[in-house]
């Protein structure tokens, strides 16, 4: 749904450096909105709106962490997992350890930066498809947030943390801001330093990649580690918003944390599109949710609303990029 | 009448004539070996016999009342490795709905008996041998459709010399019950073994066509040459070579064995040889990209570790692909962005992409070089190959290497690009006394270019030719490995050590 915008746009000037490309996305997203809030007179409200970006916190940072992954054409189907194996070795660490909060959340993202590396360097040290040495991950970590909390809910989070999850400064969710530096800080990552150029080239070509001296295997472990610590990240802000952790967190991301990405406009075959899309994507998936909800769909229904959606967007996107080759 | 004859048959491409006015005859019970360069037409000339090319002028004519059947056996493997060698052999498998194992495997057998093959008909395809996969793709032709004409496309690229022989006489069997086979082959050898009709092919047109006593490696090479090659601009480095970079001793790796030589600044080395014949696998093996087996190197005296390609180019060393769309460009990059890739020390601060210096070394290549680009900010993939090829190379030079290996670096770039990219590298062998490494298939292109020029064949160096001694014939036969050639080899080896 996005290129054949792109293509529209680049006609008229704009190119990748002025995110030219997301302007179709952006088009998109506001279409989606108009129709939202005349279909529903109570999508615009305050409340509402509280709710969708509460919603677009999670789903952003994961989508934004999925999307690194595939610039890179890899993908990690475990990170919903692996936020959950951090919200809960942190809020263990917490509740039973009492640990000063700002320790408990480091060691959290580092559980997440190292479960993230450990996929990375399985998938490129031996060469492995990313889908199916994630999928066998994604078991892995699921168990290990079983055998952790055997099963149980784990409550007693202090003040100081759930403020973080729950709370609101300026009307607004903290956790909003949080994404919103997350974002701030990978599209700088991917656009402006040496790292996004790397992780961009590889992406477009690993063998051309190599040819000019660059590490792939170093650029795609950084970028499954970093991933792993924006979803352990996700994966902490939810308990914190929950004020307890269960194995079961972080399950319903694996979802919208590829959707978002590719409704953006990024191929899963690495190298095209931005951050933004990634942004963008999940903004729309958290405002399809949230109109599936107030229009009163069937909640069993929803699933199949959403997955549908995703795969037309998909499809879609394909059909535009075939004509604006041909 | 012929079992099958081409009369003035003509296919033209934009911008090329690959067939032109082609008059051939294929009778029952001969084999007709069909020689020629690169580019002569011979693929052309298979597609419009079998059928997947319409000729724009002439037709083939047959004298049976249906057209003969013709098998086509590629070059490369083309097998389902996962499946039994009767399943390869008799896929698609016709209309019938049930899928019959045993009467396949039965149908398989007298196919593998004539063709004295050792596999059985339910063996998997992935565990019998090279040859023996060979011979299946022989087998496949001749069961799918019991062919009137066989058609090989240089069978015996992967065979030893056993295999080979036992392919010959199987050939010579299909001969003598009166199939007509079409041998299309680079080795000289073997059409001198096998031959009883030989044509030679050059820029589309039939050259030499002969069944009779004439026919030797000297006649052959002979017609194959004498193209009209404008060898009156030269690009040849005019300043004198200056120190030895690279010595490389007995070097051996996969596809390639026992390679010595020396690589000077300043100079132009050719590298020739058959595709296949290894010459990319030698210098991606110096360049890191590969591991070698045996052998050792120096780099401005000093031992050379086989690495990485980051180290080597942390040395100096820079590589250019053949395959430049797949391992050369970043094709949904801009320009200023390919470029920056590669230069990110020099356009970084403390790891932050400056902008402003990556435009800047953008504009430098694309004024220095005249790449044609309606901006810096241009996707990479819209611009011409030639354009492309120039900012990789202009990329390359900005980090002042000391040796440039270019691997066929005009191949799908047109002819006017071509001499720009030829000045290119005269010009930084001359002015920045550059190592330059040209690794080519086109003998024009090597003439034209090289100071020197080392011949693999098999993966061996074969011949070492000097300036004063390049000839288009003398290239060739030792391209093609041709008695006289080897000959040559010693002595001009001994020359060029002097």
């Amino acid at each position: 749904m996005s290129d054949g915008l792109v293509n529209m746009t680049q006609r008229r000037g704009f190119n990748l450096k002025d995110g030219g490309q997301i302007v179709g996305v952006l088009i998109a997203f506001v279409v989606i909105c108009v129709v939202a809030s005349l279909v529903a007179p109570q999508f615009l409200t305050s409340y509402n709106m509280t709710i969708i970006s509460r919603d677009l916190a999670f789903i952003g940072i994961v989508a934004i962490a999925q999307g690194m992954l595939l610039l890179l054409g890899d993908i990690d189907v475990s990170i919903g997992a692996i936020a959950g194996l951090c919200g809960i070795v942190c809020t263990k660490l917490l509740v039973d350890a009492q640990l000063d909060p700002a320790l408990a959340i480091s060691a959290g993202l580092a559980v997440g930066a190292i479960a993230g590396a450990i996929n990375g360097t399985i998938i490129t040290m031996f060469n492995l498809n990313s889908l199916v040495v994630t999928i066998g991950m994604l078991s892995v970590y699921s168990g290990l947030n079983l055998w952790i909390t055997k099963g149980r809910t784990i409550v007693g989070l202090p003040k100081e943390v759930t403020v973080l999850g729950g709370g609101t400064l300026m009307g607004v969710p903290v956790p909003v801001y949080i994404m919103a530096g997350v974002f701030l800080v990978i599209l700088f990552l991917t656009t402006k330093t040496v790292y996004g150029r790397r992780l961009y080239a590889v992406g477009n070509s690993r063998e051309a990649a190599k040819i000019i001296g660059i590490h792939e295997q170093r650029v795609r472990i950084t970028a499954y580690a970093v991933a792993g610590a924006l979803a352990g990240l996700a994966g902490m802000l939810l308990c914190f918003r929950l004020v307890s952790a269960q194995a079961s967190m972080g399950q319903s991301w694996l979802l919208p944390s590829i959707a978002a990405p590719v409704i953006g406009g990024i191929a899963t075959t690495g190298g095209i599109g931005t951050i933004w899309g990634a942004l963008l994507g999940a903004a729309i998936i958290a405002v399809i949710g949230n109109v599936i909800v107030l229009g009163g769909v069937d909640v069993y229904l929803q699933q199949v609303v959403t997955g549908a959606i995703v795969v037309i967007a998909v499809a879609l996107d394909a059909i535009t990029r075939k004509m604006g080759r041909g | 009448m012929s079992l099958l004859e081409a009369r003035g048959i003509t296919k033209r491409f934009p911008g090329v004539v690959a067939l032109d006015a082609v008059d051939l005859r294929f009778e029952r019970g001969e084999v007709h070996c069909i020689v020629g360069e690169n580019g002569a037409g011979k693929s052309t000339l298979v597609k419009v016999l079998t059928g997947i090319y319409r000729p724009d002028e002439g037709d083939l004519h047959y004298d049976g009342a249906t057209p003969p059947a013709i098998g086509y056996v590629p070059q490369e493997l083309n097998l389902f490795d996962h499946m039994t060698v009767a399943e390869n052999m008799f896929l698609p498998l016709g209309n019938g709905a049930l899928f019959r194992r045993k009467a396949l495997e039965k149908a398989a057998q007298p196919f593998l008996k004539d063709l004295k093959m050792t596999c059985a008909p339910d063996d998997m395809v992935r565990d019998i041998s090279v040859a023996e996969k060979q011979l299946l793709q022989i087998a496949r032709a001749l069961a799918s459709r019991r062919s009137d004409i066989l058609i090989l496309d240089e069978p015996t690229a992967s065979l030893t010399a056993t295999e080979i022989e036992r392919l010959f006489a199987i050939v010579e069997e299909l001969q003598a019950r009166g199939t007509a086979i079409v041998f299309i082959t680079h080795r000289l050898d073997e059409v001198m073994r096998l031959h009883s009709v030989v044509s030679v092919l050059r820029n589309g047109c039939v050259v030499g066509n002969s069944d009779g006593e004439e026919v030797s490696e000297a006649w052959i090479v002979s017609k194959m040459t004498g193209k009209e090659m404008d060898l009156s601009t030269l690009y040849r480095p005019r300043t004198p070579r200056g120190d030895r970079v690279f010595r490389v001793e007995g070097l051996s790796g996969d596809g390639f064995e026992e390679v010595s030589f020396d690589l000077h600044a300043g100079e132009i080395l050719g590298f020739a040889g058959l595709v296949g014949a290894g010459r990319s696998e030698v210098l991606q093996t110096l360049f890191g990209m590969r591991k070698p087996t045996t052998g050792q190197a120096w780099f401005d005296g000093e031992p050379w570790v086989f690495n990485k390609p980051a180290r080597a180019i942390s040395k100096g060393v820079m590589y250019l692909s053949e395959e430049r769309k797949a391992h050369g460009i970043f094709p949904h990059m801009s320009v200023r962005q390919n470029v920056g890739a590669g230069l990110l020390r020099d356009v970084a601060r403390l790891g932050v992409v400056s902008d402003a210096r990556e435009a800047q070394a953008a504009a430098k290549i694309i004024g220095d070089y005249r790449v044609k680009t309606a901006s810096a900010d241009t996707k990479i993939m819209n611009l011409s190959g030639g354009n492309q090829q120039k900012v990789l190379i202009g990329r390359g030079l900005m980090a002042n290497p000391r040796v440039m290996i270019f691997d066929e670096p005009t191949r799908g770039i047109d002819v006017n690009a071509k001499d720009e990219i030829y000045r290119l590298m005269q010009r930084v062998a001359e002015d920045q006394g550059i190592a330059v490494v040209l690794i080519s298939s086109e003998i024009e292109e090597l003439l034209k270019c090289s100071n020197r020029v080392l011949s693999l064949y098999d993966g061996r160096i074969n011949a070492e030719i000097a300036a004063e001694n390049l000839s288009e014939e003398r290239l060739l036969s030792s391209i093609i490995n041709t008695g006289g050639a080897f000959d040559a080899t010693t002595a001009n080896r001994e020359e060029a050590h002097v």
